[in-house]
């Protein structure tokens, strides 16, 4: 299930430019809009320079499309409560991201709430380096 | 075995000769047989002036103003025609809601200056005869020789992205200079190619009681612009900080979509 929600935040921009983007460029990415997804999570990965969140969701197709959330690294994450087990293969989360401008799905990560409601973003609890 | 007196003295003469060429060709790159390292024990211990300051520690590029990460060229910069075609093509992407060569996105090492501000924390460790400086971002390893040697011939200089550093005291200043750049996938800022001619000069200090560093840059590259580029950038001292292994692995981009999206500009 796929719904689109308009909004921007620039805190949450600034915070990415800083941090998601410092290997790549973000160009693709429309940074005024977030997408909101459902489905059942296919990877987790936790590495530098990037971490990244695979889910598998259902299309209008009655098939499953591969949203690939591009996350900033662990530094950040630990900062702003994840850890390397918050999340694990088969889970069945939401997640808001910023989405491509093409449509692909997939996006810059913004947010996700887990199984039992917690959610987590990308912003530090504590201050950010 | 020499036993004349004479013998003895001529042997000596040929030792010191042996050291004296040795030492005379040590350069950054190739150590000749005889020369000393950077780490060997007997160049470290070698009696050196005190130096003003001690880079040594973990340092984070940002804070204040006119501080930014890009090294945005200043108004009034001519670029050459080479240049110029670059520079215009990054700036129609960037209309266009693209990015033109993201060479650091598809692994490319960022290179200096980039590499210096690109967000993630340096680790230095200034010894007598070098400074190491480590960014966590992709390890990137740079080494500026304090120990006296020029910079290695042009004729075997092996070109890097990070180049070839030469630093010297003065008075309460560093001063780095670094060449023998890679002169392809190495940009100074989005469009703007740094060349195999590019010359950078540091004039590098420590202010505010040792809490920031300040460097003073000064780039020249005749095939990619006219003059002198001045900016100054500077960091602070994040001693809660240590440095990661961070590496940019073929798998890492296959789980980016940025990095291969239509909105890259090749």
């Amino acid at each position: 299930m796929r719904n689109l929600l308009a909004g921007s935040s620039l805190l949450i921009a600034l915070f990415i430019a800083g941090t998601a983007y410092a290997h790549h460029s973000g160009a693709g990415v429309d940074r005024t809009k977030t997408v909101t997804v459902e489905g059942i999570v296919k990877q987790f990965k936790w590495a530098n320079p990037h971490s990244w969140l695979e889910i598998e969701v259902p299309n209008s197709k009655g098939s499953t499309d591969i949203w690939n959330l591009e996350m900033t690294s662990p530094a950040f994450l630990v900062r702003a409560g994840w850890k390397s087990t918050s999340i694990k293969a088969g889970d069945k989360v939401k997640a808001v991201a910023r989405p491509f401008r093409n449509g692909d799905p997939g996006g810059i990560f913004v947010s996700v709430t887990l199984p039992d409601g917690k959610v987590l973003g990308e912003q530090a609890t504590q201050p950010a380096y | 075995m020499i036993k004349s007196r004479i013998g003895r003295r001529v042997a000596a003469a040929v030792v010191a000769f042996s050291f004296l060429v040795g030492v005379s060709d040590l350069t950054a790159q190739f150590q000749p047989p005889g020369a000393l390292g950077a780490l060997a024990p007997e160049n470290l211990a070698k009696p050196r002036p005190k130096p003003p300051f001690d880079l040594t520690g973990t340092w984070l590029h940002g804070g204040g103003p006119d501080n930014g990460f890009r090294f945005t060229p200043p108004p009034g910069l001519k670029l050459t025609p080479e240049a110029q075609v670059h520079y215009d093509a990054a700036r129609k992407a960037q209309s266009e809601g693209k990015v033109y060569r993201d060479d650091i996105g598809q692994c490319w090492p960022a290179g200096l200056p980039v590499i210096m501000t690109r967000v993630w924390p340096i680790a230095m460790i200034q010894l007598p005869t070098a400074i190491y400086m480590i960014s966590e971002f992709m390890n990137s390893l740079r080494v500026v020789y304090l120990d006296g040697r020029p910079h290695t011939d042009p004729d075997i200089a092996v070109p890097s992205f990070n180049g070839e550093s030469i630093g010297r005291w003065e008075g309460d200043t560093l001063v780095i200079d670094s060449k023998y750049f890679v002169p392809d996938h190495h940009w100074i800022d989005s469009g703007i190619p740094g060349s195999d001619a590019l010359h950078i000069v540091e004039r590098i200090k420590l202010i505010d009681q040792g809490k920031t560093l300040s460097i003073e840059y000064a780039f020249t590259d005749p095939k990619s612009w006219e003059g002198t580029w001045n900016i100054t950038k500077r960091w602070r001292r994040v001693d809660e900080r240590d440095i990661a292994e961070v590496s940019c692995l073929p798998d890492l981009n296959d789980h980016m979509p940025t990095t291969h999206s239509d909105a890259n500009v090749r």
